[in-house]
């Protein structure tokens, strides 16, 4: 396992952190986030779509890592499974010591609140609100006290200007609205931050940037990146490669360029594989 | 940070809710001004009744007992005529202990009297005494006096009945003692527009609320992302569609108020509410009209939220991006019932026996229409993009637009039902009128048989006593006949004034050709009555030679034996009785607004009528039954 180096200081945990999270926190077996034997399906009968088959695998605390695949490989699907945004078909997951499909959808959603944090590849920020209350959203959700200065400190290690905080997203660059989803993720010192496509709507320069500020502030999150860019692996730990959602292969310390000769690969047996799929219909 | 953030992010984006807001801002225009128009009060000033401490008038509605066994129960209506009080009573109400002077007035509101009869009797008391207590033994006087009477109209002897007794401001109100028919006339319009107008606007309100809420679905999800539990987003939904609901309401409150006074002033022009009517409603009551669409709004709001809040975040974020495909199954599965329903009523409307029946589905029907509609919009919407998919040929837009449709049936349809449902009320309340106006024309165009009509020159005027006697008498006529349109009471099975003519002469068959189906109707004497087919079967359930009750305008009831069906009702009305049991009834000068001549040469009657003056000849053609020189025909 890999350590990260942190080029900012992390600071503590915001005053007013509930105790249920300590004690969750505190109740961690090792990973924070595993999954065994993780299937899900979509639809019924003939209409139905295997997204994930049989996945085990284990995310060790701190750890950054990528997960890759060609279009449709189930990896938003993973993700969101083992975030608790989805419920799996069968097999478990195991959330900072917690199977989020056993809880309550009220004990999920704090689970989720106060021990995830999300960066979608859309920023997913909400338009009316400001750069600042989008940051502070997932704390006010918690009913928890946030400075302006514990905004100011977070947009700033993104490297947000306090101008910029009163500013809707709308008016902010792509990247700059990225940055807000991350110190909205971070702002609440979280355990794991999913990342889905985080750089997938940025320019390669763009993206370079926020995912070096990403590894830089995670402060000892545990950190699970989807996407299909063989260059977020540079600053990834380890490599999850899918294919037609199982698990092809894993990489520690993957080079970009391995990895990209890998996901053309996997590219070459999804277009063969959907090749004879559409062979053996039109014979039927 | 400062608190309220939520709000403030709605105020800094109104974009998405700016339909919400319209559609809570026009209920509560419409709510406002429906009750501005329901409460409405006309003014009524004290005049020559100021020193009077109690007035006693006559009976100004018609009740009628009907016991079925040990059931009975007793209807009341409005009088379209006011008859008065014997002026005898007077005296009696003199005598009682406490009254000073008992005075009967005459000449109210128009100024015509009546030999023997008062419009009402004045009472003043003797210093000391209890208006209260003095009330009583009035009452008691009349109670008496009832039991020594078997002329007044009253539907239990040992009551008070068949007397309007007044103290206080109340007293107002007989100084134009009209009053009470045409408040009837504007109460029954709202009654049955202003609910289906509210009906409409609530329906068209919760479906632009469910859209405006699914439309933020994306929102939703994204809170339930990032932490914010299913009851935080439905709180956030109450919170949004409360502030949504109260802010519209407010905004709809002057218009509301003035399109009630334009509307009160619009009745009362048309003689629907009495002249000089104003709105009485107090503001906090019509500021509580505000928030009628509060409660659905919410509640069409929570029930989109809960949906939403429901799904899992990641199903929720999916289907924001591409929105919900398939129907609405509870929606669907209560919709279906309605459609069923609906198309029960409109078989039952088509087989109905005439006119009366159909009328009295009309409401229930476009009620359940409205219903159907506004459920199954999104299965409705869905069958017509499958219909329409031949249109796709005509070019990328159209395939666009249809595929748009096909891919959400559901915001397809929030933004279809307020169209639809105003356009079907609209359409249904305009066409049913030009339907019977255009039905009433061509019934008219073959009932009339007579070559010449002379009709009163103003309005609700009526034609010179003895003028039809003249017309008899002048060479060549073949028959001649006169029409005043008046309002008759039946019990059809409700206790109502319906339009109905007066009619007078011989021959009636050369002038007039109403369709007799049974019966004859060239002649209508004393304890006879015509009855249309519509109203015999539908209406008063009554066959040739059946005995009618029927009452005069008045309140006079009259004894009658059916002695003639006809099929053409529209131009004249449902009942024709002779025009000589009316006289002295209607509250009208005796007379017809139109005498009907065949026969005669047109330019004999030219002369006649150049010889008296306000006589109006026309070649063919009938006033039609209701706003004649009689009260309007009630408002069904």
């Amino acid at each position: 396992m890999t350590t990260t180096n942190l080029a900012l200081p992390c600071p503590g945990r915001p005053a007013g952190h509930s105790q249920a999270a300590e004690a969750t926190t505190a109740a961690l077996s090792g990973a924070p986030v595993r999954v065994d034997n993780l299937s899900k399906h979509f639809g019924r009968r003939r209409s139905r779509v295997t997204a994930l088959d049989d996945v085990s695998l284990e995310f060790a605390a701190g750890s950054f890592t990528a997960i890759l695949g060609a279009s449709g490989s189930g990896k938003t699907t993973l993700l969101q499974c083992a975030a608790g945004l989805e419920r799996p078909s069968s097999g478990r997951v195991s959330l900072c010591g917690a199977d989020p499909a056993s809880l309550s959808d009220r004990k999920r959603t704090l689970l989720r609140r106060r021990h995830v944090g999300f960066v979608f590849q859309d920023f997913s920020l909400l338009p009316e609100l400001t750069v600042a209350e989008n940051i502070a959203l997932p704390l006010r959700l918690d009913h928890r006290h946030v400075t302006r200065a514990a905004v100011g400190d977070a947009a700033a290690r993104v490297g947000l200007s306090p101008a910029q905080l009163r500013r809707l997203p709308p008016e902010l660059s792509g990247g700059q609205q990225q940055r807000v989803a991350i110190a909205r993720a971070l702002l609440a010192r979280p355990d794991v931050i999913f990342a889905d496509e985080p750089t997938g709507a940025l320019d390669p320069h763009t993206a370079q940037r926020v995912l070096s500020l990403l590894r830089e502030t995670a402060c000892g999150a545990t950190v699970i990146i989807v996407t299909h860019d063989p260059q977020v692996t540079r600053f990834c730990d380890r490599a999850v490669f899918l294919y037609a959602g199982r698990v092809d292969a894993v990489i520690e310390r993957p080079e970009p360029e391995d990895v990209a000769a890998r996901l053309h690969a996997l590219g070459e047996r999804a277009t063969a594989l959907d090749e004879m799929v559409n062979a053996a219909r039109s014979m039927a | 940070m400062r608190r309220g953030w939520m709000l403030a992010g709605l105020l800094r984006n109104p974009g998405p809710v700016i339909g919400t807001l319209v559609a809570c801002m026009v209920t509560a225009v419409l709510t406002v001004a429906a009750i501005a128009v329901g409460t409405a009060r006309s003014p009524s000033p004290l005049g020559r009744l100021a020193s009077a401490a109690i007035v006693v008038a006559g009976s100004t509605s018609l009740e009628v007992t009907t016991s079925q066994g040990a059931d009975a129960s007793t209807q009341s209506v409005p009088l379209p005529a006011y008859r008065g009080i014997p002026d005898s009573l007077a005296s009696q109400l003199a005598a009682v202990p406490g009254v000073a002077s008992a005075t009967p007035e005459s000449g109210f509101p128009d100024g015509t009297t009546r030999p023997g009869t008062a419009d009402l009797i004045a009472l003043t008391l003797v210093k000391g005494a209890s208006p209260v207590t003095v009330e009583q033994r009035v009452r008691s006087a009349l109670r008496s006096a009832n039991l020594n009477s078997a002329d007044l109209n009253s539907a239990n002897p040992n009551s008070a009945a068949g007397y309007t007794i007044a103290t206080g401001a109340a007293r107002g109100d007989l100084a134009n003692i009209n009053l009470p028919v045409e408040r009837s006339s504007g109460q029954q319009i709202g009654f049955t527009l202003i609910p289906l107008i509210l009906v409409t606007a609530l329906f068209a309100l919760a479906a632009t609320t469910a859209l405006a809420v699914s439309l933020r679905g994306r929102r939703y999800a994204l809170l339930r992302a990032v932490g914010a539990t299913r009851g935080q987003v439905r709180r956030a939904v109450l919170a949004e569609q409360a502030l949504l609901a109260a802010a519209g309401g407010l905004l709809g409150y002057l218009p509301g108020a003035f399109l009630g006074r334009a509307g009160i002033s619009a009745l009362a022009s048309h003689g629907l509410l009495p002249p000089g009517s104003a709105d009485s409603a107090s503001p906090w009551l019509l500021l509580a009209g505000c928030a009628a669409g509060l409660p659905v709004s919410v509640a069409a709001g929570l029930a989109a939220a809960r949906r939403a809040a429901r799904t899992t975040p990641a199903q929720a974020m999916r289907e924001s991006r591409a929105g919900r495909r398939k129907l609405p199954v509870i929606r669907t599965a209560l919709g279906l019932p309605a459609g069923a329903g609906l198309v029960a009523l409109i078989v039952a409307a088509a087989r109905a026996n005439g006119a009366a029946a159909q009328e009295q589905l009309l409401a229930p029907l476009l009620l359940v229409a409205l219903v159907a509609v506004a459920l199954l919009g999104p299965v409705l919407v869905a069958a017509v993009a499958a219909a329409a998919r031949p249109l796709r040929v005509t070019g990328p837009a159209a395939r666009l637009a249809l595929a748009g449709i096909s891919a959400q049936p559901r915001r397809a349809a929030s933004a279809v039902i307020p169209v639809a449902l105003a356009t079907g009320l609209i359409g249904a309340i305009a066409f049913s009128e030009t339907s019977v106006a255009h039905a009433t024309t061509a019934q008219s165009a073959a009932a009339v048989r007579a070559g010449t009509v002379l009709q009163a020159g103003p309005p609700g005027g009526v034609l010179p006593a003895g003028l039809l006697a003249v017309v008899q008498a002048l060479p060549g006529t073949r028959g001649a006949a006169g029409i005043t349109p008046v309002s008759l009471g039946v019990e059809d099975p409700t206790l109502e004034y319906i339009g109905g003519a007066a009619i007078g002469g011989a021959n009636l068959a050369r002038v007039l050709d109403m369709g007799v189906v049974s019966g004859q109707l060239n002649m209508l004497r004393p304890g006879q009555v015509a009855v249309s087919a519509i109203e015999a079967s539908a209406g008063l359930g009554v066959r040739l030679g059946s005995p009618v009750t029927v009452y005069l305008p008045d309140g006079t009831p009259y004894r009658a034996t059916v002695s003639a069906i006809y099929a053409r009702g529209l131009p004249i009305g449902s009942l024709l009785i002779p025009a000589s049991v009316t006289a002295g009834h209607t509250g009208a000068p005796t007379g017809y607004s139109q005498v009907l001549v065949s026969g005669t040469s047109h330019k004999a009657l030219a002369a006649l009528a150049a010889a008296r003056p306000g006589i109006t000849v026309i070649t063919a053609g009938l006033r039609p039954a209701g706003p004649g020189g009689q009260r309007p025909e009630q408002v069904e």
